[in-house]
């Protein structure tokens, strides 16, 4: 039997990952319990590896063999002070996990300047573009040649473009004072606009993205199992004719269920 | 029911449906949609192409099984793109499925490239806490990964000769489905100022490009159609390309589907108002 189980291990995976995926995806005709199976199976899956992984990789070479095979007895004390977290069950004890929560918020604290440095300081500069025209020239600041290159008339129309949107949307989060100058009021609601269009961008982008993860599934189902299961050449055909009639029965159901509740929609 | 009302109340499954269909047909289908190369695409390939053999490279596969479609294709095509320039990198990941979900793609290209792990690449696995992990990573490499998946000591291994400090990596690739980028630009690569460049996937390329456009990073490969379109770059025809086309035909019945619904929508209330507001 184990031997059988571990010659045909491929095609198990493969047949397993299938049933997965159509046992997920049955959530999209309507909430079921065979989609809550798969669901906690697959949250349960993704923890225990997650522990596995905290464990070996992380835990066990960097915490436990230095304390127990290298003789750093002193380590025992991270794991004291970790455990401290472990409080925060407890409502009588529950003033031990601050002192490590506060650790945390202390180191967490000192290292946003760094981040906050790092990651926008260097965008403050790159907001200012130039929206003149010019040819790629060189100028020299004590003794040191920097090499500017050429704007086009399209490049500098682009950057104007931008440097617009950046004041717009700037001048919509002018909180302090009453937006009553046309200008600002005028320039206030244009950059809300551009912002609704980025919004939109994102989730035309988020759209986009979650059907490469659809697109995916169904290169699995068609290819890497169709093959695994039905052979190469007629493998992926198979599994569009079994797709194909899961459709049509979904579809069935959808209209039928439609006709004798004619009110139920998008 | 009149037909401007059915159409603004279709069933979701029948969307559902079609869209199925929409993705599946055209895998059957012999066609191939032109691929133009994004000028962020074009760039984070010209990183790579200037990168010499035996340089370092630093990829960091922060993604899990639930972002495969994007994170996968796009780690498969810059894997190609190092081992066709002889780059010696290293894995590593700050997600717990990242290392092992990647070393199957680098282990299958491995084979083709004749690709040594130890020698010309090296998993790291898995780290917790990415910030305190990198802030320490910058200043002793091997002394901070210690060990690799397979638990042996990284700084006894020929892959990493020379690499003592974060100033000795040639390239920080970072295949993401989230911000962890951010982390490597305030901790590694905008501090140490080395060479970084980004694939994330769609939902996220909106705001990687703020850091494209100032230059905290080089390059950019953004999403599935980033993938297609290195993958042109590199001549090769995988899946991707088959993706891209499935891609293109959800894009226009979603497109359809949002125009007919706005256009039902828009006329149904001025029959509304024609009949004087009574619906």
């Amino acid at each position: 039997m184990t031997e059988l189980l571990v010659k045909n291990a491929n095609v198990i995976l493969l047949w397993v990952g299938a049933i997965c995926t159509l046992g997920l995806y049955s959530v999209l005709y309507k909430e079921n319990r065979l989609y809550r199976i798969f669901e906690h199976l697959f949250l349960g899956l993704a923890t225990g590896y997650l522990v596995a992984q905290t464990w070996t990789d992380v835990l066990l070479p960097k915490w436990w063999k230095p304390m127990w095979d290298e003789g750093r007895w002193y380590f025992i004390f991270i794991g004291v002070f970790g455990s401290f977290y472990y409080f925060i069950f407890s409502q009588k004890h529950s003033w031990i996990s601050r002192i490590i929560i506060g650790f945390f918020l202390g180191v967490a604290s000192g290292q946003a300047f760094q981040a906050y440095a790092n990651d926008y300081w260097p965008q403050i500069p790159s907001s200012f573009k130039p929206v003149i025209p010019h040819p790629e020239t060189q100028i020299t600041v004590a003794g040191k040649v920097t090499k500017i290159a050429e704007l086009t008339t399209a490049g500098a129309i682009n950057n104007l473009i931008f440097m617009v949107i950046v004041f717009c949307v700037m001048m919509y989060f002018f909180f302090s004072f009453e937006q009553k100058n046309p200008v600002i009021k005028n320039s206030a609601k244009l950059g809300r606009w551009m912002m609704m269009f980025t919004f939109g961008a994102i989730f035309g982008a988020t759209i986009m993205a979650r059907l490469a993860l659809l697109i995916d599934r169904i290169d699995y189902l068609l290819n890497e199992f169709g093959t695994a299961a039905f052979g190469q050449g007629s493998g992926a055909t198979t599994v569009f004719g079994i797709l194909l009639v899961l459709m049509a029965i979904v579809l069935y159901l959808a209209l039928k269920k439609d006709k004798e509740s004619p009110d139920e929609g998008v | 029911m009149n037909i401007l009302r059915l159409l603004q109340t279709v069933d979701r499954r029948v969307i559902y449906v079609l869209l199925m269909l929409s993705v599946t047909i055209p895998f059957f289908l012999p066609i191939r949609l032109p691929m133009k190369v994004s000028p962020a695409t074009q760039a984070f390939y010209n990183a790579v192409e200037e990168l010499k053999p035996g340089d370092f490279v630093l990829l960091s596969v922060d993604w899990e099984a639930g972002t495969r479609g994007e994170n996968g294709p796009q780690t498969e095509a810059v894997v190609t793109h190092l081992m066709r320039k002889k780059c010696r990198f290293a894995m590593l990941s700050f997600q717990p499925q990242g290392p092992k979900i990647s070393q199957l793609i680098v282990d299958r290209l491995a084979k083709e490239y004749g690709y040594r792990d130890g020698i010309d690449w090296v998993n790291w696995g898995y780290r917790v806490d990415a910030k305190n992990y990198l802030k320490g990573f910058v200043q002793d490499v091997p002394g901070v990964i210690k060990t690799t998946t397979k638990g042996e000591p990284v700084a006894n291994l020929e892959v990493m000769k020379g690499i003592k400090t974060a100033k000795d990596i040639n390239l920080i690739i970072n295949v993401t489905p989230s911000n962890i980028y951010a982390t490597y630009i305030q901790f590694v690569a905008g501090a140490k100022k080395i060479p970084m460049v980004v694939a994330p996937t769609s939902v996220i390329v909106p705001e990687v490009f703020n850091y494209l456009d100032s230059k905290q990073i080089v390059g950019m490969m953004p999403g599935l159609p980033g993938a297609g379109e290195y993958e042109s770059l590199l001549g090769t025809n995988t899946k991707v390309t088959r993706f891209a086309n499935s891609a293109s035909f959800a894009h226009l019945l979603i497109i359809f589907f949002i125009i007919l619904g706005n256009i039902a929508m828009v006329m149904e209330r001025r029959q509304r108002a024609q009949s004087g507001g009574n619906a």
